[in-house]
């Protein structure tokens, strides 16, 4: 092609060439979409909260200048150290008990079930249909003071006094959230199962292993990419959560989440309610990161 | 960073005097604020253009209350519920457009200081001349001859109790019941600073429990820290209490009017306490929001008529036990059914019954408060 100044091609038809020619252009184009979606909805309220958590208030005004004050404040009152740690020993708890009372499930559906495996699946999420809110209301229920649990025992005999330890306090907040988020626990564990290649699990048995440790040396480890899956899709959204622990926590079940919403509510503190979702969101990738080195770690002894 | 105006920023840059870290800052500062605001909230609201919107509590907005006005537009305002005023203020701050709002009396001078407040005509207000003097002159509420509320609706927060599982209190009235440990696990009292907290400062004996001395702060929240590990849970609906009364979960609680109302309408053998260290006496009513929409003023105002008239004020007391605004709607409550006053626990002359309580006022040191109650509630 010649490149004489009279006939050099159109503006438009350059950058057309350069987009084309460009992978990244073309890549970031087709990303655009989702890509305007992560930086409105996610880039943008974190540098909100980043920027507000180094503001502070004043009555009613923030100040606008750089301080680290809110942060100086969660490390110098130990209240909030100490309910993020209380909130992380809950999730903690939720995710352990979420993922094995959901393991068995998903490894009947994977192994046991061979026919009609869909209506299994939607069968198991059909609890999940009504919304949150009624399934922590309908735990209320479960364990309150004229409820199931109770009545029943009382009406078998077995006590004479309603039980008052079952409700408002970490244990109730723990069964909630356990049941509330098990859907999530039981969908990629099946996954990762129904992956499994079973002629390993054939091959196991051949070479002398008992179905024990068939279990614990093939199909564990193999599901193990399922099993952290869903231990962070439980864990991550419970350490934050708020609604469940303000309806069933009583004063003693009382999450980080709920002092964040104060923090935005009743204290009118924004700044620091801002520097302790901070703080919460850095000892959750923390925690998240020493786990994955940790399964990364175990993976390599066992495989 | 100072606050920079938008001059200032534009000729800095031209002169260069301001720095690229400077100008990043003031860059921050501005996406903060601008994602902050929210963009047509207005139009965000589905709710009818010609009606101006009303932002309470719920049961507040029912129609009942508003009858003249339904009579006169055809329709209620549009209505938006609020939990507290706490979360009213959050949601006006970030950007929720309302042309009234029905706090208490405590809260309205933070309000005021916040600006989103405009003084109310009361000139224009054909009920004013009705509302009981002593609530137009709450300390707070007006300013000179500006008056930034409108008293509408008043209780009681006290102690209410079955008196067939606590029988020892029935001639024995006092806030120290909610301190009883005989009845440990079956005590609640109102997760809130002007509810709560403060029932623990008048229960100490706080001289003035809305400005305590550093003392009282200490023995407030030793009396907190006490109470802890008998209560229940510290509620935050209504409702919550008034099942667990009903069902014997709870023996007593702080609670307020409509609650005694709705269980003695149940038949229960509640009280409702006149403590002997004082009730509290909560008044509610309406604030003309600064960004309210001029063009709606007349059908604002015939709004706070129909609320503030006779007939809210018999509905009002008759079904929530709530007193009103209009000293005229008592007066009508006990022609039509003697008698009713005084089982709901007002006195037929209700100065009395006004007199009688401590008024809720502003609290001083709100967020030093708040620190001390989330820290006594996490066990501290």
């Amino acid at each position: 092609m010649s490149r004489s100044a009279t006939s050099s091609p159109g503006i438009s038809l350059r950058l057309r060439r350069r987009f084309l020619e460009s992978e990244a252009l073309r890549g970031f184009s087709l990303l655009s979409p989702t890509l305007l979606a992560m930086v409105f909805g996610l880039a943008m309220p974190l540098l909100v909260l980043f920027t507000l958590s180094f503001w502070l208030q004043d009555y009613v005004d923030f100040i606008k200048t750089f301080s680290w004050k809110n942060y100086a404040d969660f490390f110098a009152k130990p209240i909030y150290g100490m309910i993020l740690f209380k909130s992380i020993k809950i999730s903690g708890m939720v995710t352990l008990a979420t993922v094995l009372l959901a393991y068995p499930m998903a490894y009947f559906i994977a192994f046991r079930i061979k026919t009609n495996k869909l209506v299994w699946l939607i069968l198991i999420t059909v609890p999940f249909w009504t919304s949150y809110l009624l399934r922590v209301f309908a735990w209320k229920l479960m364990l309150g003071y004229n409820g199931v649990v109770n009545s029943g025992l009382k009406s078998i005999g077995l006590i004479s006094e309603p039980l008052e330890f079952l409700l408002y306090n970490p244990m109730a907040v723990t069964i909630t959230l356990a049941h509330a988020w098990a859907a999530f626990a039981i969908l990629p564990i099946y996954v990762s199962l129904e992956k499994i290649d079973r002629s390993l699990l054939e091959a196991a048995r051949d070479l002398g292993e008992n179905a024990f440790m068939t279990f614990v040396r093939v199909t564990l480890p193999l599901s193990l990419p399922g099993v952290i899956a869903a231990s962070l899709l439980v864990f991550i959204p419970t350490v934050g959560d708020y609604v469940t622990p303000s309806l069933v926590g009583g004063p003693s079940g009382i999450m980080i989440g709920n002092i964040i919403q104060s923090m935005f509510g009743k204290a009118f503190n924004w700044p620091l309610g801002a520097a302790i979702s901070v703080m919460v969101m850095l000892t959750i990738t923390a925690m998240v990161c020493v786990l994955l080195w940790g399964t990364h770690q175990f993976r390599r002894r066992v495989a | 960073m100072k606050d920079l105006k938008k001059e200032d920023v534009v000729e800095q840059l031209a002169t260069g005097k301001m720095s690229r870290r400077q100008f990043n800052q003031s860059l921050v500062a501005l996406g903060a604020t601008m994602v902050m605001m929210p963009v047509g909230s207005r139009s965000a609201f589905a709710g009818s253009d010609d009606h101006p919107t009303v932002f309470t509590w719920e049961g507040w907005d029912v129609p009942e209350l508003h009858q003249s006005y339904l009579a006169k537009h055809g329709e209620s305002p549009n209505m938006a519920i609020f939990g507290d005023e706490e979360e009213a203020f959050a949601k006006m701050r970030a950007g929720f457009k309302v042309d009234l709002t029905q706090p208490c009396t405590y809260k309205v001078p933070i309000w005021k200081d916040a600006g989103i407040l405009e003084p109310i005509d009361t000139s224009r207000l054909s009920t004013w001349d009705d509302i009981i003097p002593s609530l137009k002159t709450i300390p707070g509420t007006y300013e000179g001859n500006n008056q930034y509320f409108f008293p509408t609706d008043w209780g009681l927060t006290s102690v209410l109790y079955r008196a067939d599982l606590a029988p020892e209190y029935v001639d024995n009235e006092s806030w120290g019941l909610l301190w009883d440990p005989k009845y440990k696990g079956r005590l609640s009292m109102a997760d809130s600073l002007i509810d709560g907290v403060m029932v623990a400062a008048i229960y100490i004996g706080a001289k003035d429990p809305f400005n305590m001395t550093d003392d009282e702060m200490v023995k407030t929240r030793a009396a907190l820290k006490e109470q802890l590990p008998l209560m229940r849970y510290y509620w935050t609906s209504p409702a919550d209490i008034e099942q667990a009364l009903a069902s014997g979960e709870l023996v007593a609680t702080s609670a307020w009017n409509s609650s005694y109302a709705a269980l003695k309408r149940e038949g229960l053998d509640v009280r409702y306490t006149s403590p002997k260290e004082g009730a509290m006496t909560w008044v509610c009513g309406f604030c003309l929001m600064s960004d309210h929409d001029p063009a709606k003023l007349d059908r604002i105002y015939d709004y706070l008529d129909a609320y503030a008239s006779v007939e809210s004020g018999v509905f009002a007391l008759t079904e929530y036990g709530y007193g009103h605004g209009n000293i005229n709607a008592f007066a009508k409550v006990e022609q039509d059914s003697p008698g009713l006053l005084k089982e709901l626990g007002y006195s037929v002359d209700v100065n009395e019954t006004l007199n009688a309580g401590i008024f809720q006022a502003p609290m001083g040191n709100e967020p030093a408060l708040q620190a001390m109650f989330e820290e006594v509630k996490a066990g501290m």
